[in-house]
C-alpha cells in the first residue's frame, strides 16, 4: 500500500495535460500520408489482433450473450435461445445475500489481503536483497517452495493445522492452558476468513517477494549512498528513495494481486463449511459457483462474470490511471 | 492498403478455421464414434469396482458372442462425470449408454437427453423385481428413465470393542441410542460417542424418516419440502441433540463429511456413526486394526422398527442418441439383471438392483452384511426424484441447516424452517 498516489490535487491537475500529451502523437496533422503512417502499425497487428478477437473475443460476447438468457441444461440441449433481457442482472443486484454477506466477505478479503500479501512480500524482499549469495538462495528456495505448492494442496494442509479435533492449533492452546475445549474454528466468519487470509497470503507473497526483488536490484546505489550521506535513516531511505523507483513495480502486483484475491475460489470452496454450508463465509467466487453451475443457471452465472469484469476492470482503470499520472508529473 | 486487408481476411479465416477444428477435436470424442458397424459406446463411472477392466473384458466376449457387436467402454472420473454429461448432451455426442447417478437420471431426463425404458422392462418381465427405492429415484414424469443396477445403503455402524467394554448392547429405539451414548461417554470420555456430522445430508434424512416426517413430497406439479413439519423436526431434534445437549459428538463434526466420519471411525475414536454399506472395506484398509473390531445394525425408528435410508447408487440409462435402441437394452438387462450383475455387486461391495439377486445376500450371517440387506430391503427410500434436487445438494440447504444447529448459531425450529423454505423454492426451479 506504500505505492498509494501523495497528493490527489497535484496529480488530478497535472492528468489532463498528461492526457493531452499522450494523445498528441495522434492528433498532429491528418494529412494522407500520415494517416497511410498512422495505420501502419495497426495493419501489422491486425492478424494477432483478429486470433485475439476470436480466441478472446468472441468467448466474451458469448458469455455476455448468455447473461440476457435463462440458459440452463434444457436450452444447451435444444440449442433455442431464451431471451429474459435483463432479469439475471437485476436478480443478481437484489439478491440480499450479495449485499451483505458475499460482497462485503469479497471485498473486506481483498483488501486485507492484497495489503498483506504486498506488505508482506516487500519485507521478504528487501530481507533477500540485504543477503549474501548463499543465504539468499536458501531463503528463496524456501520462499519458492510456498510458491510451488498447489492451491488445493496449501489449503489442505492449513485445515489440518486448525483442524478441532486433531489440530495442531487446538492442541497447542489446549497444553498452553489457553483454551479449555476445542473450538471449531471454521464456524465462524471471522476465524473461518483469518485462515484464508494466512493460506493466501502465504501463497501470495513468493510473487511479490521475488518481483520486488527484481526492482530493488534496479536501485542505484549511488542515490542510497548519498541519501545515508545526507543523514537519511533506513526508513527514511526506503520510503523516499526506493519506493519511488519501484511505483511500476509495485502497480503490476497490487493489480495483479487485487484480481487474484477478488476471485479466490479453491482456498474458500475446500475449507471445512466454506463450499456453501456455511452461509456467512460465502464469497463472489463460492456464491457464484453454486447459484450458476451448481443450479445448472448458466445465463445467472455468466451474468455474474461479467458484473466481476467490469468491476475488476474499473478497479483497474482507477489504478493504472493515478499510476500513469503519477508518472507524468 | 489491399494487400494487407486480404492477409489479414485469410488470416481471420485461418483463425476461425483453426477456432472450428479445435471445437471439433474437443466434442469428437465422444458417443456417436461406433454407430452403424455395430458397436454400443458405454460410459461407465471409475472407482465403483477395483476390477472393473476385467469384468468389463469378460461382458465385452458375452455381449459380442449375444450380439455380435462390439461394447466399446469408456471409464469417467465421477468427479468429472457431470460436467462431461452436461457437454455431451450439449454437443450431441453423448453415449448410447451410461452409468447415471440416481440423482442426475431425473434431471438428464428432464433436458431430454434420455430414452424412456419402460416397454423394454415389461418386456423382459422384470418389472417387479427391481428394487423399490431405485425405481423411485429413476423414475421421471411417470416413467422410468434409469434402469436400476446397484446401490448402496447407510446404516448405524458402532465399535464392538467400545460397545463391550461399555456394556451396552447395539440400540434398536431412539431412547436406546441415547442410553448408549451416554454409557459410551462415561467410559471414554475422550472418545466421540456418536458421530453428528454437519455436512453430510444422507445422515440426517433417516431421522426425519424415522419420526414420521418427510424430506418433500409432490402434489401436482408442486413440490413441498416439510423438513419443518412437528415430525420432521423431532427427528432433526433428536439427531442434533445428541451433539448439542449431550454432547456425545465433537466440535469438529459440525463442519464434518463422511469422510471424516470415516476416518475417525477406522481411527477407533467413534463409538457409532451412519455409514454406508461400502465403506468397511475402507475402514479396514485405513486401519488393519479395526478388522473384526465393528459391525452394524439398520438404523433404528423412533419405537423400534427400521428407519428409512437413502439409497445411493446408479441406473443404466439410455440415452436419445443411441441409434440402435435394442441393442443398447440387451446390454442393460445383460448388466443389471442375473449373472453379471451378481458378479459387479459381489466385486463391488454393492448390493444388486434386482430383488431376485439379493435372496442370497439376506441369507448371509456376516454382521457387516446382514445388517445392510435388512436395510437395503426394508428399509430403503429414495430422495425426491425431482430434477431439481441436484440443485439442492449444490446449494447444501441440510447441511446448512445442520450447521447452523450445531454450532449453535439457531435452534431446531428456525434452522428447519429456513431449510424447508429454501428446498421448497429450488426443487420448484426458482433461484
Amino acid at each position: 500500500m506504500t505505492a498509494q498516489a501523495p497528493p490527489t490535487p497535484r496529480s488530478s491537475g497535472q492528468a489532463p495535460a498528461g492526457a493531452g500529451r499522450a494523445a498528441g502523437g495522434w492528433s498532429g496533422g491528418w494529412s494522407g500520408r500520415a494517416r497511410a503512417a498512422a495505420a501502419r502499425p495497426w495493419l501489422l497487428l491486425a492478424p494477432a489482433l483478429l486470433v485475439l478477437a476470436v480466441l478472446l473475443l468472441w468467448p466474451l460476447v458469448r458469455v455476455f450473450l448468455f447473461s440476457l438468457q435463462d440458459y440452463g441444461l434444457r436450452e444447451i440441449t435444444t440449442g433455442e435461445p431464451n431471451w429474459i433481457g435483463l432479469r439475471n442482472y437485476t436478480e443478481i443486484l437484489t439478491a440480499p445475500e450479495l449485499w451483505t454477506v458475499v460482497l462485503p466477505n469479497t471485498v473486506g478479503f481483498a483488501v486485507l489481503s492484497v495489503a498483506g500479501t504486498v506488505v508482506f512480500g516487500t519485507a521478504v524482499a528487501v530481507l533477500l536483497a540485504s543477503l549474501g549469495p548463499f543465504w539468499r538462495t536458501v531463503t528463496s528456495s524456501a520462499i519458492m517452495a510456498a510458491w510451488a505448492m498447489p492451491a488445493v494442496t496449501g489449503t489442505y494442509v492449513w485445515v489440518w493445522i486448525f483442524d478441532a479435533d486433531r489440530g495442531v492449533f487446538n492442541d497447542t492452546l489446549m497444553n498452553l492452558g489457553l483454551l479449555d475445549d476445542p473450538t471449531n474454528w471454521f464456524t465462524g466468519r471471522w476465524t473461518f476468513y483469518a485462515i484464508v487470509l494466512l493460506n493466501v497470503i502465504h501463497h501470495g507473497f513468493p510473487f511479490v517477494a521475488v518481483t520486488v526483488l527484481a526492482g530493488l536490484l534496479g536501485v542505484p546505489k549511488e542515490m542510497l549512498e548519498a541519501a545515508e550521506m545526507d543523514g537519511a535513516g533506513a526508513f527514511r531511505r526506503f520510503f523516499s528513495i526506493v519506493v519511488p523507483q519501484l511505483r511500476q513495480v509495485f502497480a503490476v502486483v497490487i493489480i495483479l494481486s487485487t484480481i487474484w484475491d477478488f476471485k479466490v475460489f479453491a482456498q474458500v470452496y475446500l475449507m471445512p463449511g466454506g463450499a456453501g454450508s456455511n452461509r456467512s463465509v460465502l464469497n463472489l467466487g463460492v456464491w457464484s459457483y453454486v447459484e450458476s453451475f451448481g443450479q445448472n443457471r448458466y445465463g445467472f452465472g455468466s451474468a455474474i462474470a461479467v458484473l466481476l469484469t467490469l468491476l475488476l476492470l474499473a478497479i483497474t482503470a482507477v489504478y493504472v490511471r493515478t499510476v500513469l499520472a503519477e508518472e507524468e508529473r | 492498403m489491399n494487400r494487407a486487408m486480404r492477409r489479414s481476411v485469410a488470416a481471420a479465416t485461418g483463425a476461425v478455421l483453426l477456432a472450428a477444428t479445435t471445437a471439433a477435436c474437443g466434442g469428437g470424442s465422444g458417443g456417436d464414434s461406433g454407430e452403424g458397424d455395430g458397436a454400443l459406446s458405454v460410459w461407465i463411472m471409475q472407482g465403483t469396482n477395483p476390477d472393473a477392466d476385467d469384468f468389463f473384458d469378460e461382458v465385452a466376449a458375452a455381449f459380442e458372442e449375444e450380439t455380435g457387436a462390439t461394447l466399446d467402454v469408456e471409464f469417467v472420473e465421477w468427479g468429472d462425470a457431470h460436467d462431461r454429461f452436461v457437454t455431451s448432451i450439449a454437443g450431441g455426442t453423448t453415449p448410447d449408454v451410461a452409468e447415471t447417478g440416481t440423482t442426475w437420471t431425473p434431471e438428464f431426463a428432464d433436458a431430454g437427453a434420455l430414452a424412456p425404458l419402460d416397454e423394454h422392462v415389461s418386456g423382459a418381465g422384470v418389472t417387479d423385481d427391481l428394487v423399490e427405492g431405485l425405481v423411485e429415484a429413476g423414475t421421471y414424469d411417470e416413467q422410468l428413465y434409469g434402469m436400476p443396477w446397484y446401490a448402496g445403503v447407510r446404516s448405524l455402524v458402532y465399535n464392538t470393542e467400545m460397545f463391550e467394554q461399555a456394556g451396552v448392547e447395539p440400540p434398536t429405539t431412539w431412547d436406546e441410542l441415547e442410553e448408549a451414548a451416554a454409557a459410551l461417554k462415561e467410559e471414554f470420555p475422550d472418545k466421540i460417542a456418536v458421530a453428528v456430522p454437519g455436512d453430510a445430508e444422507f445422515t440426517v434424512y433417516p431421522w426425519v424418516w424415522g419420526a414420521g416426517g418427510e424430506v418433500a413430497t409432490l402434489e401436482g406439479d408442486t413440490w413441498t419440502s416439510h423438513l419443518d413439519s412437528p415430525e420432521a423436526q423431532e427427528g432433526i431434534g433428536f439427531w442434533t441433540g445428541l451433539a448439542t445437549e449431550g454432547g456425545y459428538s465433537s466440535e469438529g463434526a459440525t463442519t464434518w463429511r463422511e469422510t471424516d466420519v470415516l476416518d475417525a471411525f477406522a481411527a477407533g475414536d467413534v463409538g457409532m456413526a451412519v455409514m454406508g454399506s461400502w465403506t468397511p472395506g475402507a475402514i479396514v484398509e485405513a486401519n488393519a486394526d479395526m478388522e473384526g473390531k465393528f459391525a452394524a445394525v439398520p438404523i433404528p425408528g423412533q419405537d423400534g422398527g427400521i428407519a428409512p435410508s437413502v439409497l445411493g447408487g446408479s441406473h443404466l440409462s439410455m440415452f436419445e442418441t443411441a441409434e440402435d435402441k435394442d441393442l443398447a437394452w440387451t446390454f442393460i438387462e445383460m448388466m443389471t439383471t442375473g449373472e453379471f450383475a451378481q458378479k459387479w455387486a459381489e466385486q463391488s461391495g454393492y448390493f444388486p438392483g434386482q430383488v431376485s439377486l439379493l435372496d442370497e445376500t439376506l441369507a448371509s450371517t456376516d454382521p457387516l452384511v446382514a445388517p445392510f440387506a435388512e436395510q437395503f430391503v426394508d428399509g430403503g427410500a429414495s430422495v425426491p426424484a425431482a430434477p431439481t434436487y441436484g440443485a439442492v445438494q449444490a446449494k447444501l440447504t441440510t447441511s446448512t441447516m445442520m450447521q447452523s444447529i450445531l454450532s449453535g448459531e439457531q435452534d431446531v425450529a428456525t434452522a428447519s424452517a429456513a431449510a424447508a423454505e429454501e428446498m421448497t423454492s429450488v426443487l420448484n426451479g426458482a433461484g
